[in-house]
């Protein structure tokens, strides 16, 4: 534990961990987000259905028996004239069917409705509607059993997607790959714009303390900036693992008061028995975990860059959109990278460094193979090492030239210099 | 004469800007090596190339005999004049950071610490913020951080700046005993005061290059001339009348609260001392005759002019 590197991560470490603002972010945060993930479940909960009750003039006398009311819509018929029940407020909305409307329903039939309806509400009164005329237009006809025919073609096609490119031919559900890409990518993008601007402050902090004068006469640039970027991703770990722990109590404590609303929704059982395919998960893991740590070093390594060519906050914050704009590049084309994993611009955007790990999480969970795995996990290190040794000598060259922007020349210059 | 570390032929260029033309300096073992010159001049350029940080364009750097590398820089101790600590780290911490940087292990880092901090009476300050000192606080825990991990060379910018005079004299006595013990320290500063007490040799740097350079006492030897100082009771007039022959510009100083009054006399060379000061004897009761020497403030102002005034800035 005496190399210079392991001394500034270490610093670098401990100096985050014990500061209250670090200590308060990394406890309020998981509170917040069960919170989010808990208000709405919570707010269904207390508060009452609001039922909507809608009366019917029916002057074709075949449509309102027909309407079935559910537990937010309840259908009455009414003899009454449409301007008795305007003054009616306990009437929310008001149906007039014409006597030709089973011919003409577009023209023949209105609706009245005090505020705004609701998608929900608006749509179930149309459905209903639809049936209903259907229905009379299915009687006109007069064709006995029409109605257990119609029931005997009805399918319902969800069948088994199975991978031939996978020798264990494990099912795959897209819907699930596609949750967890999505997961992932949007993970990766907080953690890269959270923990590389950590990286990139504390270098234009040093800047500003005047400290670095001394820190280089101690220390060579390069594992400075390792020992920072480290550091920083050391940090970033140990919050991730807190929150992670956190929010995974919390959850365990609160589904009991989410109870069915979970255990009824198909696509989560899918996505829970999919996650416990151990093959599949390991393998997931491992290469989402190297991705994820690759996109880390690789654009903290580019905010190092940034610090190490400017003087001050300010001048960091307009060129920090080098990086910023090739994550959200990285991020817009994962998006459409799910709806294509294995097209050509999927296999050249997750071997290009700048985009390959946000395009990596949209596609592993689709399974890629293992030779771009390689080709693009390769691609992404070298770069890292690449950039830490340039702006190892930016930092160099940067510092001394008197607010002096530095040549290309002049840092080829500096990377001969023993 | 030993020298730990030779700068040949030194050039550097910025954008539009030369910073060091052609300097050499060589710097001999176990002195207090002065590195002066106006602001700009480019002293902080040489002494970052001398302590690795910058590349010089051309000219070599032989250290210890051999060419300067990145290897060398533990064994050499770096004070910059822009210094600053980390303000959220304590006082200890940060200086057993910058210790272990420099391959001290942390138990003897701690340990030769705690000696520092007691000798420059900060033992107190262990524990607290580096936001919560003062300057000259701060520089100590700077000085200490320099000069801990015990190198052979010490190279110090601007180190009383921010001091007051008491600390600073604490600070001298500190790098005057660091030289005793055989180290070679490398100073640079625009108090003339503390270059008299403290340098052996001095480099003069202006306008990227070294104008003058060699020990301090025949650099003052140098630019001193032949200016003599009378401290005497008697007649005025007899004096000036006995000197006349030897020299010119004979000036009359005040006469103090004893009765002592001073004249200053301008020969043409130092054979003229020996006659000159029998027939003031003869004159006048003499109490007391020096050779005016130049004080390092004047050296480095007729230095700098007649530099400047024989080499018109370029445009």
């Amino acid at each position: 534990m005496n190399s210079p590197l392991s001394i500034i991560i270490s610093r670098e470490y401990l100096e985050r961990v014990k500061r209250k603002s670090f200590i308060i972010s990394t406890l309020l945060v998981p509170v917040f987000m069960v919170a989010l993930m808990v208000a709405p479940a919570a707010l269904m909960l207390l508060s009452e259905p609001e039922t909507k009750a809608v009366s019917v003039i029916d002057q074709t006398g075949k449509i309102a028996q027909r309407l079935h009311g559910n537990g937010e819509v309840t259908f009455a018929t009414s003899g009454a004239q449409l301007d008795s029940l305007r003054q009616n407020h306990d009437v929310d909305v008001i149906i007039v069917a014409e006597a030709d409307a089973i011919d003409r329903p577009q023209t023949a039939i209105t609706v009245y409705s005090r505020g705004s309806l609701g998608i929900a509400t608006d749509s179930y009164i149309t459905s209903q509607l639809n049936r209903a005329i259907e229905d009379v237009r299915l009687d006109a006809y007069n064709m006995g059993n029409i109605r257990q025919i119609l029931r005997e073609v009805e399918v319902d096609c969800s069948y088994p997607a199975i991978r031939l490119d996978r020798e264990d031919e494990s099912a795959s559900s897209s819907a699930v790959s596609y949750g967890i890409a999505m997961f992932l990518d949007m993970l990766l993008y907080m953690f890269i714009l959270i923990y590389g601007q950590m990286v990139m402050n504390s270098i234009i902090e040093e800047k500003n303390n005047r400290v670095l004068e001394l820190v280089v006469s101690s220390v060579k640039p390069k594992t400075l900036m390792l020992g920072k970027i480290l550091g920083i991703g050391s940090v970033a770990i140990t919050q991730i693992i807190i929150w992670a722990v956190i929010i995974g109590a919390c959850t365990i404590w609160v589904t009991p008061l989410m109870g069915e609303a979970v255990a009824s929704d198909p696509e989560t059982m899918a996505m829970f028995s999919q996650l416990s395919d151990g093959s599949f998960l390991a393998s997931l893991l491992v290469y989402t975990l190297l991705f994820f740590i690759g996109g880390y070093l690789f654009y903290s390594a580019i905010y190092a860059a940034i610090a190490s060519a400017v003087d001050n906050i300010q001048d960091a914050g307009q060129l920090s959109s080098v990086a910023t704009i090739p994550v959200i590049l990285g991020v817009v084309a994962s998006m459409s990278v799910i709806n294509n994993p294995a097209s050509t611009l999927a296999v050249w955007v997750s071997i290009i460094p700048f985009t390959s790990p946000m395009a990596m999480m949209a596609r592993l969970p689709f399974g890629v193979p293992f030779w771009q795995i390689a080709v693009s996990m390769a691609v992404l290190y070298a770069s890292f090492m690449f950039l830490i040794w340039l702006c190892a000598k930016i930092y160099r060259v940067g510092i001394f030239m008197y607010g002096k922007k530095p040549t290309l020349l002049e840092i080829i210059k500096w990377a001969k210099y023993k | 004469m030993d020298h730990i570390l030779q700068a040949h032929d030194i050039c550097k260029n910025f954008v539009g800007h030369t910073a060091l033309d052609n300097v050499s300096v060589d710097i001999p073992r176990g002195k207090v090596y002065g590195l002066l010159g106006p602001n700009g001049a480019g002293k902080t350029t040489l002494i970052r190339i001398i302590n690795h940080i910058t590349a010089p364009d051309s000219g070599t750097v032989t250290f210890n005999g051999h060419r300067l590398t990145a290897a060398d820089v533990p064994n050499i101790g770096y004070l910059p004049e822009e210094r600053g600590l980390y303000k959220k780290m304590k006082v200890g911490e940060q200086a057993l950071f910058f210790a272990r940087l420099k391959g001290l292990s942390k138990a003897d880092a701690t340990k030769s610490l705690r000696e520092w901090f007691d000798k420059l009476q900060i033992s107190d300050w262990w524990d607290k913020k580096v936001e919560e000192l003062s300057k000259g606080m701060a520089q100590k825990v700077q000085f200490i951080v320099t000069v801990l991990h015990k190198p052979e060379l010490l190279i110090f910018d601007e180190p009383f700046s921010g001091f007051d005079p008491i600390n600073a004299a604490v600070l001298k006595r500190e790098i005057l005993e660091l030289r005793d013990k055989g180290t070679t320290i490398i100073f640079s500063t625009h108090n003339m005061g503390s270059v008299e007490e403290l340098c052996d040799c001095i480099t003069l740097i202006n306008r990227s290059r070294n104008i003058l350079s060699g020990g301090l006492h025949s650099i003052r030897e140098q630019f001193a001339g032949h200016n003599y100082e009378f401290t005497f009771i008697g007649n005025p007039d007899m004096l000036a009348g006995a000197l006349n022959p030897f020299g010119s510009n004979f000036t009359l100083g005040a006469i103090d609260a004893d009765g002592n009054a001073t004249a200053t006399i301008t020969c043409a060379d130092s054979q003229a001392a020996r006659p000159m000061l029998a027939a003031a004897n003869e004159a006048v009761d003499i109490r007391a005759f020096r050779r005016i020497m130049p004080s390092m403030d004047q050296i480095f102002i007729s230095a700098v002019e007649s530099y400047n005034s024989s080499n018109p800035a370029k445009q």
